[in-house]
């Protein structure tokens, strides 16, 4: 049954179910599964999830330094005094700073470009936050500038396209190694993994 | 006896998208079927066997087994050339993109066409050689109309079929190819077509199917054989070519080069 086909004695119901059938990941059938699961859940949790959506939408800016989603601009991370405020780590995604801070191995600042150079889908260094990144950097106070795009062509794209983009000014740019994953295998790594695992070798 | 289920073959990568919770959703170009989009499962997982092996602009050996719903599945991929140079430069990773985007827009699927498959492959092999030169797209332009049964009229005109002679013509992807003088065919787009350009094109029509020739332009020639074959790929395609902002936005960043 697709949403179109909801009987319409329910036209709330057809409407949940499209507005659920919108979201990435999510077809008409598991559309469908999720609007009865919340029909069946209570009042307050039901509200509850109604209310989440709602706050996040009326709150929910982008930091004016790092750029990253937050509820008050500078975000929590950018308002931290301890922090290393010589050391930028530049990512693609929200979901990309959790991963790092959950590590605590880094201690700087962050910087969310919201995507990567991508020609096929027509995204270029305009539609992301790359603008930004470069007029942060004209006050002076970083020293080091960490790439952590995702070790794809287009996240390596990316990088080259900052580094070009930066290429003559006094500043460290680094990005993260590149080798074998924990819990992986050699047999099944690629070729090109392996020959940067190499170049990245560290003495025991 | 019924079909098997399983199958292999050799193939580019065109390009992949992320597909629910941690697969990827992978277009191929196969040597053997043509166009192939499978989804490879928990590829995006940094544990996976075949992470590294799917990425973009590489040729892998595979094995996919056929899905019920229309998508085939990745059992197994080998990387087999990473085109390593092309990767370590700005430059060729975007002509590159613009390569898989055009084998992407005129492959079919299920359909065999191995020419192209060894252009692509030849091309993609230029470009890591010398990112600078613009030739190996021209090459890998013009060749592709004529693998995929495009080719542009170069030796006659399109209208009135008589040899043409040594001098300017005009072009017009619409009804073709080169015109002479004298003939105008209504509601064509036509632009003039210098006798520099015209030889320059049918020497790349006449080259050896994988080998680029080796030709000196000066940037008007190169200019102009750019926008003829721009034009008549997009009139095919119709539609616009999207990683080719990013290309011109990287070249107006550029200082102006020697086109070779």
């Amino acid at each position: 049954m697709t949403p179109d086909s909801i009987p319409a004695a329910s036209p709330s119901l057809a409407r949940l179910i499209q507005e659920l059938n919108k979201l990435p990941g999510i077809g008409p059938k598991s559309a469908q599964r999720l609007a009865y699961y919340l029909i069946r859940l209570p009042n307050e949790e039901a509200l509850a999830l109604a209310d989440a959506i709602s706050a996040v939408k009326s709150n929910i800016l982008f930091c004016h330094q790092c750029q990253n989603l937050t509820d008050s601009s500078p975000c929590g991370i950018c308002a931290e005094p301890q922090r290393n405020q010589e050391q930028i780590c530049i990512v693609e995604d929200p979901m990309d700073v959790l991963a790092l801070e959950r590590t605590r191995a880094f201690r700087g600042l962050y910087h969310v470009l919201h995507g990567v150079i991508s020609p096929l889908n027509g995204v270029g260094p305009d539609q992301l936050k790359l603008k930004e990144l470069f007029s942060r950097l004209t006050q002076g106070e970083v020293k080091e500038l960490i790439i952590a795009t995702n070790p794809t062509l287009e996240g390596e794209a990316t990088a080259m396209y900052i580094r070009r983009h930066l290429a003559g000014q006094e500043l460290k740019i680094t990005h993260l190694a590149r080798g074998l994953p924990v819990g992986g295998s050699l047999e099944y790594t690629d070729d090109l993994t392996l020959s940067r695992a190499f170049q990245g070798r560290q003495e025991l | 006896m019924a079909p098997p289920r399983s199958y292999h073959c050799e193939a580019l990568i065109l390009k992949h998208a992320p597909f629910g919770e941690a697969d990827l959703l992978v277009t191929f170009f196969t040597r053997e079927r043509g166009k192939v989009r499978a989804v490879a499962r928990g590829a995006r997982r940094s544990n996976s066997k075949l992470v590294g092996h799917l990425e973009p602009l590489t040729q892998v050996s595979l094995s996919l087994a056929q899905g019920r719903g229309g998508l085939d599945h990745v059992s197994q991929a080998q990387l087999m050339e990473s085109f390593a140079p092309l990767k370590d430069d700005l430059e060729a990773i975007t002509k590159g993109f613009y390569l898989a985007e055009l084998v992407d827009g005129f492959g079919s699927e299920a359909h065999q066409n191995q020419p192209l498959y060894n252009l692509a492959l030849a091309t993609l092999d230029a470009i890591g050689q010398d990112p600078e030169s613009e030739l190996p797209l021209r090459f890998f332009e013009l060749r592709l109309l004529k693998v995929s049964g495009l080719m542009p009229e170069l030796y006659r005109c399109v209208e009135c079929r008589s040899e043409l002679v040594p001098e300017s013509h005009r072009f017009s992807p619409d009804v073709g190819g080169a015109l002479c003088l004298d003939c105008r065919p209504a509601d064509a787009h036509v632009r003039p077509l210098s006798l520099r350009a015209l030889k320059v094109l049918r020497l790349l029509d006449r080259s050896h199917p994988t080998e680029i020739p080796s030709i000196q332009m000066d940037v008007p020639l190169a200019q102009e054989i750019k926008s003829l074959l721009k034009m008549s790929i997009e009139y095919w395609l119709d539609k616009q070519i999207q990683s080719n902002s990013f290309m011109e936005q990287l070249h107006r960043e550029q200082k102006p080069g020697v086109y070779s």
